[in-house]
């Protein structure tokens, strides 16, 4: 599926499903198969959301909009959980973290 | 596992606000410059010291070329030097006094009027560029990373600095001597600082980041951009002491075959880039781009021209020179990146909160690619066209040529309307 850590696959599993309707639009592939997101966690007790990723380049001029996406299909996928998103450019994103859907869908 | 997080980098984007207005501007330069080409087509018999060239140039130059420039690179900055702009309000500032100061200064040459007009515009030009000067070595200053991008953005404004205050110079020179030498003296120092020290240094900085990110490709060469830009500074600086030193035409092929160098090494990097992109389906806009790599060697071929000339002949070529600089390479350039920036600008502003695959059209959707096909025909055609008048000296070329050009840069107008009138579909 896709290379994101997370202590609940099958609610990730879910939460990726919202995330492939995620795109980066400048380069026309979702957030998932572009590999930005690193982690999604769960906060069961909390009811919380705890998602890391990053984006293709630092202030890249679409990341608000990319980020506030990804907090709203968060929501939308889990209504009584709170999604708390985590930008993080350590590691950075390398060309590497794509999949090999992503890969094949530029290679077009 | 991963450092530190936090929304603490959002928010870090320059407003549209700020830069669309650069790009409306610089979109009526280009239509403007444009009618004047064609009302000035006699311009290939004249001396380039001559009111119709001078005000085309200036208007090319400073309203179509270093508008859009500026404009795109508040919007740039932050990814060039890894670091938020400096103020916003700088940017508006740069913006007002130079959208006052150009048509003042073009219609001063225009009449060829060295009083007031002339003088009023280029203080104004001065007053816009000591704007952007400061905000872009603050925001660089501010910046945590200093990488080479860093430095082709500051040194590139520095440069455009040292442009228009010795271009103020030249002005008050004309009615008070400022100057050893008349104003007509100094014109190769005044254009090769705009155009190496300012066009060239910015679009290899931007061009060297953004062309590698648009094709998604691996490569990357830090040490091949150091040499660029020594080579464009070292060539220019060159240049600059040989011309006050009065030098033998001879010597200067040597900055000459540093920035061929350069503009060689440059292209090479583009090359390597495009060889080991990701993205295989390379875009009409980033493709017209590297066309614009290419066109940097023909205003080389024109200067060595110049240089191997007899006088007699130097009229046309460096009407040609010039001719390739504004209307060629910068002209491709810019019009593949208008619509490569323009539209994620727009985009960025309607649908900010809607980047889900049905609620929100792809930027690419906000222009219309049948429009822009034709503009790219008609502005390849118009140039080409255009260059072969000038040399066989034919009126009804260089008409042609300058009518296609002018059909070209209406359909650049009329797109970059529709992208900036864009509206959700409801």
């Amino acid at each position: 599926m896709s290379n994101i850590i997370t202590n609940d696959s099958i609610r990730c599993a879910v939460a990726t499903t919202g995330l492939y309707n995620v795109y980066d639009p400048e380069i026309g592939l979702n957030v998932v198969d572009l590999g930005l997101i690193y982690q999604i966690d769960f906060d069961e007790a909390a009811k919380q959301i705890h998602a890391t990723m990053t984006l293709t380049t630092q202030f890249c001029p679409m990341g608000d909009s990319i980020v506030s996406n990804v907090i709203q299909s968060l929501g939308e996928s889990f209504s009584d959980f709170e999604p708390h998103v985590y930008l993080t450019f350590e590691p950075p994103w390398s060309h590497n973290r794509i999949s090999e859907a992503g890969q094949e869908f530029l290679s077009r | 596992m991963f450092g530190g997080g936090g929304l603490g980098g959002m928010q870090q984007t320059t407003s549209y606000k700020v830069v669309l207005p650069f790009y409306a501007y610089a979109a009526l330069s280009f239509l403007v410059a444009c009618i004047l080409l064609l009302f000035h087509t006699n311009l290939a018999d004249q001396h380039y010291f001559f009111p119709g060239t001078l005000s085309i140039t200036h208007l090319m130059a400073l309203g179509w070329c270093t508008m859009i420039i500026m404009g795109a690179s508040h919007q740039l900055v932050p990814v060039l030097i890894e670091g938020k702009l400096a103020s916003e309000r700088l940017a508006f500032l740069s913006f007002l006094f130079c959208a006052l100061g150009i048509p003042l200064l073009v219609c001063g040459f225009y009449e060829f009027n060295t009083g007031w007009p002339l003088q009023t515009g280029a203080i104004l030009i001065n007053l816009g560029v000591i704007c952007f000067l400061a905000n872009m070595l603050s925001s660089v200053v501010q910046s945590k990373q200093r990488d080479v991008h860093s430095w082709y953005m500051a040194a590139a404004s520095l440069w455009l600095f040292s442009t228009t205050f010795f271009g103020l110079l030249l002005v008050f020179n004309f009615q008070n001597p400022l100057l050893p030498k008349g104003s007509v003296s100094y014109l190769s120092l005044h254009a090769h600082m705009g155009l190496a020290g300012w066009f060239l240094l910015l679009v290899i900085g931007v061009a060297s980041r953004l062309i590698p990110m648009f094709l998604i490709s691996k490569y990357t060469n830090r040490k091949r951009l150091w040499w660029v830009f020594g080579l464009v500074n070292g060539g220019l600086i060159t240049f600059i002491l040989m011309r006050l030193a009065g030098l033998n035409t001879f010597w200067y092929y040597v900055p000459l075959l540093m920035v061929l160098a350069a503009i060689l090494l440059f292209a090479g990097y583009c090359r390597a880039a495009y060889k080991v992109r990701i993205r295989k389906n390379v875009d009409a806009q980033v493709n017209i781009s590297l066309i614009s790599v290419a066109q940097m060697l023909l205003p080389l071929i024109a200067l060595a021209g110049i240089l191997v000339l007899k006088p007699e002949h130097q009229t046309e070529t460096v009407l040609v020179y010039g001719f390739c600089i504004f209307f060629g390479w910068l002209s491709a350039l810019i019009m593949g990146m208008t619509f490569k920036t323009l539209p994620f600008i727009v985009w960025n502003k309607v649908y900010h909160h809607k980047a889900h695959a049905s609620a929100a059209p792809a930027p690419k959707e906000l222009f219309n690619e049948k429009i822009f096909g034709l503009m790219k025909k008609l502005y390849l055609a118009g140039f080409v066209v255009f260059i072969a008048g000038i040399f066989l000296k034919t009126q009804w070329l260089l008409i042609l040529g300058a009518s296609a050009l002018l059909l070209a840069a209406i359909l650049y107008v009329t797109n970059v309307g529709i992208t900036l009138t864009h509206k959700p579909k409801s």
